[in-house]
């Protein structure tokens, strides 16, 4: 067999484009499919193809394993949720078993199926012996309530009451003179439990149904019993009903049964109620050892359970996995072997190759499993190797889109990029030190967070423990530059300007409430080595200043981060052999963008060269570049910067114009011509693509490639699509530009925000004398700390990223990133990957 | 009340969103096609995970029984719908109560039923549809007249307004119970429909279309079931619930019918009706009149859903759901009796 593939890459694979993929087709045999594919599942490392996917989930071949699966999984399902119920726990295994071999199915079936059984056995037993003991205690209960009742005179009293309003309706006068007690004995109770919350319809029930012809007394005492069947709490309370007739003992022991009240048998008499209770006594006691007993069986099987149950989990779910993953290969028309189709990285061929060996060696299988590539018209699956540092800036980038096979993958220059602009944002060296310090924990307790789930929100800012690390780094840096410490600026080099006493005498600066100072006499000729001059922060005209040195380093920064993607589509076309799209997209975008932006920024840096304080002429940049758009070749003379710029802007202006039409019309044209003169080589992976089918060809090791349809040519289609390119790219070239001014934007709000904050919570107490302003400050201070934490990093950092992301998604990956490209999904049995499936 | 439909989404919006979310898991025609496909009872079980029901059988041990399907696609149908009504607010509230008295008066009847005949109430509790259950339902035994039925235990209960108009009946034989139950169930409806009339807009017109046909159904199987019994026919025009498009003049005109034709005669006056009995036989392969008005309901049910801002699509997911579940016992049954002769005899939904 040869492998069929261009371009084998020879060390590890960078981040900077995907993997290089194969198809590859492989056969097992029947016996060592199994094993086989467990062994590619630890590796984890071919992405199957589902190759019936007409066939509904229970025609598949192994679904009766899978149902064997699942039963198992179910009763041991059944175990965990006793165990939590006792309130025994699991050991949690360290070291995750590898795969069972098919033959062990059979055996955690029946061993299983044994644990199931007897533990449903136990439960029984134990439940018939609870709820005995329930009744023993509830009759305990209820003797003691009547017993308690009967020794009241005046709940008996009470009760005579009713009777003596009964014997007015029912038998006249003739019972009045009887004894008190007998009385009493001549009524007929009832007495009984009921939960409470059945209480309260239970009276009024009761009161209905017997016309008030009945006393009830509901014990005060209530008392709570666990339900032997789900093991909650119900609370209940004792009862006791009097009433006098057959009829109405009828109804009222319909409703004790509606109501689901329990009725406990009670001797009418007293003696023969207090040795009832002392006889219960005994016997609850016995039967409260017969229930210990049995607990402690129950406990013991759950413990011998619990040793081997998370293996055997891990396992039966390794064991679905692979079951599920032979449901999709084909079946060989001789029944002999099994085909698979997938998709891996060249890159671990050998060691695929090496899996499928180990696993025909397991299974003692006499022929082996043959893995051969094909080759193929369909797209391959996107596969970054990412590591736990790239995966965060990759995932920014997914989010996206996934990037298409083999196209340069922005995540790469993301990851300086990203917390670059992030920072330009949130410039602030005080909070960028507090977000780097914040990662710093994270990383350094990353193997305890990273154990279980903390939250969401909590795991996602964890997720990106590396990104918030790199932004507060870069935070400080920008911090640096704008000299900005929470408001407050730091003088480490010494101002470059002076004050000298004979300009600026002692009273005149007492006097005066703003100095206006003349560059010519107050700077010293050295700047400010790194940074911002401190001295601005005193300066009323702070903003003026920062303002457009912010603007415009949004605009240079901006440009420069275009022109680099659309210089990474350089990339794309010269892998892909598009050399089309040099000729005819790229080079007119890169001489737009130039001619017009790029001499933007030329003119930006030539102005902070050559014009300072003392020059005469300071032209507005913006003037000069509308103008030179709107007034072609014509320079006012208060806007010159340099001699001969009119003959320059003009060479511009043309050159940016004819890029339009070239871009606009070039490719359609051509690609028209191609079509007229029958010319068809096409590039590597064409952006054209026609789904063609695989074509397996037993005979030969090679496989066929289908012939390629000519792809139908449309220049309708063609046109419109590159117009829309065209329109978006010049456009874009404008509005992205504008768009890269949130940097100054932002930045401009958080400095602002973070001055507010100082000065309203802070700026004033500080100045405070004695102990009063001590504990003034001590307050503000921790409002203040309060606030800056949840406004400006917290919330001003979300604004700030959320703004970096959209410069990267809109802004960058516009110019040269597809993203329509699929993941790559190895087939993995890492337990770690498991809780992000399910 | 045209403004409530401003502020529809502030009190019920994510209620409604949460239904419609539950709507989109109705199964699909496609879904019916392999459910009909399936060999056995394990192959179902199968398909449904892979539908909206997703584990709901997973801890039910082989081999399953159709009454295990039917009790847990009822116990999560319930736990749905009192989730919806555990969360809203009045009016909604109010309208998922008058949902639920409909399974009251089921229950109820089916209580003093099985009291008649001398079954234990414990043996009939569990039979009862859980959407109906209130406190006071276990006692019903204790009544042997109507007059005591409601003194005792309806009085409490928001059916008493209901009931009413029965208690003039002497005793309870199978001909008064079923009495019982068509006349609490025509006073159902009417009051169900008034309400939805008083709260007014969408609501009032999905839910008048749905109450209307749930009326006329009632008159028409009354009338066609009273053939060859004893009811005389001005007790049946009793029963007939008057807020459906019969009402008047079909009500008098099937008051006056005494056989199928005659009924048939009065279905001509009404489109949608004439369409019903149109295409109703009795052979193996053709719908009976049962199918077809289920058929009917279902479309209603469907249309509820293309308006917005309306109570009308609590109503009509739960009857959608409720017949889903009665389609897919239905396919259970006829798998596991392996009867697939008329396995296709279910409505589809979507």
């Amino acid at each position: 067999m040869m492998p069929v593939v261009k371009n084998m890459p020879s060390g590890p694979v960078s981040i900077f484009r995907s993997e290089a993929m194969t198809l590859a087709q492989l056969y097992l045999q029947a016996d060592a499919a199994y094993n086989c594919v467990s062994e590619l599942g630890e590796l984890g490392a071919v992405h199957f193809r589902d190759l019936n996917p007409d066939v509904n989930a229970f025609q598949r071949k192994f679904v009766s394993e899978v149902r064997r699966c699942e039963e198992v999984e179910r009763q041991i399902r059944f175990l965990m949720k006793e165990m939590q119920k006792s309130g025994v726990g699991t050991d949690i295994c360290t070291e995750p078993p590898l795969a069972p071999l098919p033959q062990e199915l059979l055996e955690m079936e029946s061993q299983f199926l044994k644990y199931e059984s007897d533990l449903k056995l136990i439960n029984g037993n134990c439940e018939s012996l609870a709820k005995h003991e329930l009744e023993l205690q509830e009759l305990n209960v209820v003797l003691s309530m009547a017993q308690k009742f009967f020794n009241d005179p005046q709940s008996v009293a009470m009760a005579e009451a009713v009777e003596e309003v009964d014997d007015i309706f029912d038998e006249g006068t003739s019972l009045i003179n009887l004894r008190s007690e007998e009385k009493v004995k001549h009524l007929s109770f009832v007495c009984g439990t009921i939960r409470n919350n059945n209480r309260f319809a239970f009276e009024k029930l009761l009161w209905r149904v017997c016309l008030a012809n009945a006393f009830i007394k509901i014990s005060d005492h209530d008392y709570y019993v666990k339900d032997p069947k789900t093991g909650e709490c119900i609370w209940k309370s004792a009862f006791i009903i009097f009433f006098q007739g057959d009829r109405l003992r009828a109804r009222v022991e319909k409703i004790c049964n509606g109501m689901n009240a329990t009725v406990y048998p009670c001797p009418d008499n007293a003696d023969k109620r207090q040795s009832m209770i002392q006889d219960l006594v005994t016997r609850i006691d016995d039967i409260q050892q017969v229930l210990q007993q049995s607990r402690d069986h129950q406990y013991n099987l759950l413990y011998e359970v619990a040793r081997i149950i998370e293996k055997s989990l891990i396992k039966i779910k390794k064991m679905k996995a692979i079951f599920h993953t032979l449901n999709l290969f084909n079946v060989d028309v001789t029944q002999k072997c099994l085909i698979a189709e997938c998709w891996c990285p060249v890159f671990q061929l050998v060691e695929i190759r090496n899996a499928l060996q180990r696993g025909s060696d397991k299974s003692q299988s006499s022929v082996p499993s043959i893995l051969h590539q094909i080759r193929t018209e369909d797209t391959p699956p996107t596969f970054h190797r990412t590591n736990k540092f790239t995966v965060a800036f990759q995932n920014i980038v997914d989010a996206y889109g996934v990037a298409d096979y083999q196209e340069v993958n922005p995540a790469l220059f993301t990851v300086i990029t990203f917390p670059f602009l992030f920072a330009v944002m949130f410039g602030d060296c005080g909070h960028g030190l507090l977000m780097f310090l914040f990662a710093l924990w994270l990383i350094l307790r990353e193997k305890t967070f990273s154990k279980e789930s903390n939250g969401e929100i909590f795991d996602t800012i964890f997720g990106g423990r590396y990104v918030v690390l790199l932004m507060g780094a870069f935070a400080v840096y920008t911090g640096l530059i704008y000299n900005d410490v929470m408001s407050k600026s730091l003088n480490i080099f010494g101002t470059g300007w002076k004050f000298p006493s004979d300009l600026y005498p002692e009273s005149v600066v007492s006097s005066t409430k703003q100095i206006s100072m003349d560059p010519q006499k107050t700077f010293t000729g050295n700047p400010y080595p790194f940074g911002v001059d401190p001295i601005w922060q005193l300066a009323l005209n702070k903003l003026t200043f920062l303002n457009s040195f912010k603007m415009k380093l949004s605009v240079i920064l901006g440009i420069c981060h275009m022109l680099f993607g659309v210089v990474l589509s350089l990339y794309n076309h010269i892998y892909f052999r598009n050399y089309v799209n040099i000729i005819m997209i790229f080079i007119p975008e890169v001489i737009f963008l130039l001619s017009i932006f790029g001499y933007l920024v030329i003119i930006i840096f030539y102005k902070w060269l050559s014009v300072t304080a003392f020059s005469e002429t300071k032209p507005s940049l913006l003037i000069t570049l509308i103008n030179m758009v709107l007034s072609i070749g014509t320079v006012k003379k208060d806007q010159l910067l340099y001699k001969g710029q009119a003959g320059v802007q003009v060479f511009l202006v043309v050159m940016a114009v004819i890029c339009v039409p070239w871009m606009l019309l070039g490719k359609p044209l051509y690609l028209y011509y191609r079509h007229k003169h029958g010319y068809t080589r096409r590039g590597r992976y064409s952006l054209l693509k026609s789904s063609g089918t695989i074509n397996a060809d037993d005979d030969d090791c090679l496989l066929n490639e289908q012939p390629d349809e000519t792809p139908s040519f449309e220049f309708g289609e063609i046109f419109i699509n590159n117009a829309i390119h065209t329109i978006e790219y010049v456009l874009g070239c404008i509005s992205n530009t504008a768009s890269y001014l949130r940097l100054w934007a932002l930045s401009l709000a958080h400095a602002e925000l973070s001055e507010v904050l100082w000065n309203m919570e802070i700026g004033k107490l500080i100045k405070l004398k004695g102990i009063a302003g001590g504990f003034a400050l001590f307050g503000g201070f921790a409002f203040w700390a309060a606030s800056t934490v949840a406004i400006l990093l917290v919330m001003e950092g979300l604004s700030a990223f959320l703004h970096a992301l959209r410069l990267h998604w809109v802004e960058f990956q516009n110019k040269f990133y597809t993203g329509t490209g699929y993941l790559f999904q190895p087939f993995t049995l890492k337990v770690e990957y498991w809780n992000e499936e399910n | 009340m045209a403004d409530s439909e401003f502020l529809f989404n502030m009190d019920h919006g994510y209620l409604e969103g949460l239904c419609r979310g539950f709507r989109s898991g109705i199964l699909t025609q496609g879904d019916y096609l392999n459910l009909v496909q399936c060999e056995t009872l394990e192959d179902l079980k199968l398909h449904l995970q892979s539908t909206d029901y997703g584990t709901f059988l997973q801890n039910e041990p082989s081999p399953l029984q159709v009454a295990t399907i039917d009790d847990k696609l009822r116990e999560k149908l319930v736990i749905e719908f009192q989730h919806l009504r555990n969360h809203s607010l009045a009016p909604l509230s109010q309208f998922m109560d008058y949902i639920t008295y409909s399974y009251m008066i089921d229950n109820i009847i089916l209580l003093i039923t099985g009291t008649l005949h001398q079954r234990a109430i414990s043996e009939l509790l569990p039979k009862c549809h859980p959407l109906g259950s209130f406190e006071q339902m276990a006692s019903i035994s204790i009544a042997s007249t109507p007059a005591e039925l409601y003194n005792a235990v309806l009085v409490d209960t928001p059916l008493a307004p209901f009931f009413v108009e029965c208690i003039s009946e002497q005793d309870m034989d199978e001909m008064n119970i079923e009495l019982i139950r068509n006349t609490l169930y025509k006073a159902y409806l009417e009051s169900f429909y008034n309400f939805c009339q008083n709260i007014g807009g969408a609501t009032a017109e999905v839910m008048g279309q749905i109450l209307s046909f749930e009326a006329d159904r009632r008159c028409f199987i009354i009338t066609i079931n009273s053939f060859g019994t004893e009811l005389s026919k001005d007790d049946r025009a009793k029963l007939y619930p008057r807020c459906g498009k019969l009402y008047p003049d079909g009500l008098v005109k099937l008051a006056k019918a005494d056989d199928y034709d005659q009924v048939q005669n009065v279905a001509q006056y009404y489109g949608e009706y004439r369409n019903i009995f149109d295409n109703v036989g009795n052979g193996p392969s053709e719908k009976t009149l049962e199918d077809r008005f289920f058929e009917h309901e279902v479309k209603l049910n469907v249309l509820a859903f293309q308006q917005q801002f309306h109570f009308g699509v609590f109503y009509s997911w739960l009857k959608l759901k409720e017949q889903e579940s009665r389609n897919v016992v239905w396919i259970a049954e006829c798998i596991a009796q392996r009867n697939r002769g008329k396995i296709d005899n279910y409505v589809p939904i979507f």
